[in-house]
């Protein structure tokens, strides 16, 4: 029965997670750890660094989070439920996209999502790095980790391999 | 600079299999390596229009193109096909890694590093946050937009479920307004 609650509280989260798994973070963890007590929020920032720093799309942090509560299956489950509704959203609005190219309702959601992104992104950032109580060596990392990323344009792993550097050294 | 789709279903998997591959430190920048200047599928302006699509969709952005492009190369067939090969490797790697982590977890000094990474990734998606906000700064409405979705959201605790819908209607309203 947690594959079936995995399936439907992913696939819900699939349907809003409009700008990709950063804005929907902070559901992730409100419901994983605060309502469900899946897992721990120590837990959560965990799966959260291993899901930055291995390759492939941000979203597979959705799998670690099944792997954690159902094993192999629920990897596979929390996976599928993810990425599958918002796939049939994506298969569906592609040609219609592009048939309403200059109807002023695209622009207008256009400009819409943009701020309701931002913030999201933002709340993201700020939860994730205040897992239980604020802790200023986190935030620390964290703003030391926005303002390399926002000085130099380089790959985000330098910046990942820095916050491990200072993990070591200052947690 | 011509370009060409991609010729067959086993040609498009390699593809996006070798984009999961590599893609350390983001999809995003190894989908274009891969795509418009290796392989020459599509043109520059073509991807950025895909990717702009892409980021106004629910899902990730980049699994969302690899449903969009292989739809339009090779139908149904063609978006799985892409979807799966995008996901396979980095779903091995990233299991694979996270298991191999919980073994050590109990160690206080992977635990430190790791932890830290965390705060560093999450200091990425302030950065990201910060990057796209700067050409919203000069609109006050956007910003009261922001101010308000982020104090609910990381200061209240309000479910997504309610701020994203309820958000992206006000935002619409100022958008057609003329505020955004």
């Amino acid at each position: 029965m947690i594959l079936l609650e995995l399936a439907l509280y992913f696939g819900l989260l699939s349907l809003i997670s409009v700008g990709g798994m950063p804005s929907v973070m902070p559901e992730l963890q409100r419901m994983v750890v605060d309502v469900k007590g899946w897992l721990t929020p120590g837990e959560f920032l965990q799966a959260f660094a291993v899901g930055q720093a291995a390759p492939g799309p941000n979203i597979l942090i959705a799998s670690l989070i099944g792997w954690k509560v159902a094993g192999i299956p629920g990897a596979l489950v929390a996976l599928a439920a993810i990425c599958g509704p918002a796939a049939v959203v994506a298969w569906w609005v592609s040609e219609l996209w592009e048939r309403f190219k200059d109807s002023p309702w695209r622009r207008a959601i256009q400009k819409a999502i943009a701020p309701v992104v931002v913030a999201l992104i933002l709340s993201s950032g700020v939860i994730i790095a205040t897992p239980g109580a604020p802790d200023w060596r986190l935030w620390l990392i964290a703003g030391a980790s926005a303002a390399a990323m926002l000085a130099a344009n380089v790959n985000p792993l330098w910046m990942l391999a820095g916050g491990g550097v200072l993990g070591a050294v200052l947690l | 600079m011509t370009v060409a789709p991609p010729k067959h279903l086993g040609e498009l998997f390699t593809g996006f299999l070798w984009i999961g591959a590599r893609s350390f430190g983001g999809v995003l920048p190894w989908a274009y390596r891969t795509m418009v200047e290796e392989r020459r599928w599509l043109t520059h302006a073509d991807f950025t229009e895909t990717i702009g699509l892409c980021q106004f969709l629910p899902g990730p952005n980049i699994g969302n193109a690899s449903i969009v492009l292989g739809k339009r190369w090779f139908g149904l067939s063609g978006a799985i096909v892409a979807f799966l090969g995008l996901m396979a490797l980095p779903f091995v790697w990233v299991l694979a890694l996270f298991i191999v982590f919980n073994d050590f977890s109990a160690n206080p000094a992977v635990n430190a590093v790791v932890t830290g990474v965390g705060a560093a990734g999450a200091g990425l998606f302030i950065g990201t946050a910060v990057k796209l906000g700067r050409a919203l700064a000069r609109k006050p409405a956007a910003l009261a937009l922001i101010a308000a979705c982020f104090l609910l959201t990381a200061v209240a605790r309000v479910s997504l479920l309610y701020v994203i819908p309820v958000g992206f209607l006000v935002a619409l309203y100022a958008a057609r307004k003329d505020w955004l």
